[in-house]
């Protein structure tokens, strides 16, 4: 008998490698589907954050698969900036390396220090509903108080206007709402690209830097509970848990996919209407149920 | 980047105070942790492993704040690539 049945597993593995990536909370769906369907799945159990691990481990990979050319020549940035002390104005794959590592410390810390209060606390169904309708309104906000990114774009290249446009201050800034998808139903995504277009970053821009903040984050929470995948804590949910990994790693490489062209000409507004409408919803029936 | 000398000595400082930090995380439980230390509580075995991770995140980053600023200054830099 299996804590999570195989088929459960690829429905939760399929949404969370698109909800991953797509500005709507991963874990706010994880804990509101298995609420809505009446699954026998507790968001604090030992053998459910064991699945989870291995569905943002596959995402986290993805992610790297992705964007491999591109995480090259940011570590050769880095490298160079390492070796002359400096960071060229002229070299923005050492700019943009070094934004990331800036913008991932801060989300880094809040997460290893507060993941598990805020989890034990919040990790309801109705809790993740609220929070799922407030990211719909975080990202509406975004929208509206947005800085206008210039019509007329000075760099050909999307890592060159993020370097160019984004200052460290402005990245602990946007590294730090990142914390905020701790917050079941909450979106680290979402929290990112509205960083990013508050920050004067146009959609593009702001979903590029959003993707990239996203693998050293999602994978480092992966690898630090690597070990209880491997360990007692997975017996039982290894199996479910591979067949749940597969399933983010299809749907996150086509999100990805599909989202770094969405973001060329669309907006976030999409998904805020999406979570805004989905969270009332979920409160309204969890209130009645 | 703005260099800021007077930084160097004060980001070293707190760079390897945070680093010998992580140790002590690892090597103590919470209970025989010193009082001020975040994490300290009073009779548990419990080890603070993900406070000493972060611990060591913030003292790397300091220590290369610190490396960064021991670099040439932009002027002197633009003067060198202009030789």
């Amino acid at each position: 008998m299996h804590l999570i049945s195989y088929g459960q597993a690829l429905v939760l593995g399929l949404m969370q490698g698109a909800t991953e990536l797509f500005p709507v909370s991963s874990l706010g769906h994880s804990v509101i589907l298995p609420g809505l369907r009446g699954w026998n799945i507790h968001q604090n159990d030992d053998y459910f954050l064991t699945f989870l691990v291995a569905t943002h481990l596959a995402t986290a990979l993805v992610l790297l698969a992705f964007f491999w050319r591109d995480w090259v020549r940011i570590v050769a940035g880095l490298g160079r900036s390492l070796r002359d002390r400096q960071i060229d104005t002229d070299d923005a794959d050492a700019k943009l390396g070094w934004l990331l590592v800036v913008a991932t410390i801060p989300a880094g810390i809040i997460g290893l220090t507060l993941e598990s209060a805020l989890r034990s606390v919040f990790a309801s169904p109705t809790s993740a509903s609220i929070f799922l309708f407030c990211n719909g309104l975080m990202l509406f906000a975004a929208e509206r108080l947005r800085h206008h990114a210039p019509v007329r774009q000075t760099s050909r290249y999307s890592d060159e206007r993020i370097a160019r446009h984004v200052g460290f201050r402005e990245s602990v800034w946007v590294g730090t709402a990142q914390a905020i998808a701790l917050l079941p139903g909450f979106s680290r995504s979402g929290a990112t690209m509205s960083g990013g277009l508050l920050v004067g970053l146009s959609n593009e821009d702001a979903a590029r830097f959003s993707f990239l903040l996203a693998t050293p984050i999602i994978g480092a929470a992966a690898a630090l509970k690597l070990p209880e995948l491997l360990g007692s804590s997975g017996a039982g949910v290894r199996g479910p848990a591979l067949v749940g990994a597969a399933a983010a790693a299809v749907t996150a490489y086509l999100s990805v996919r599909f989202l770094v062209r969405f973001f060329q000409t669309n907006r976030l507004t999409p998904f805020a209407v999406y979570c805004t409408v989905a969270g009332a919803l979920c409160v309204a029936v969890f209130a009645l149920t | 980047m703005t260099k800021r000398p007077a930084l160097i000595a004060p980001a070293i400082i707190a760079g390897v105070l945070l680093v010998a930090l992580v140790a002590l995380y690892f090597a103590d439980s919470a209970g025989a942790l010193p009082s001020f230390i975040p994490g300290h509580q009073t009779g548990s075995g419990h080890h603070h492993i993900k406070h000493g991770i972060a611990a060591g995140l913030l003292g790397i980053a300091c220590l290369i704040f610190a490396w960064f600023q021991t670099g040439p200054t932009d002027r002197g830099h633009d003067a060198a690539r202009a030789r």
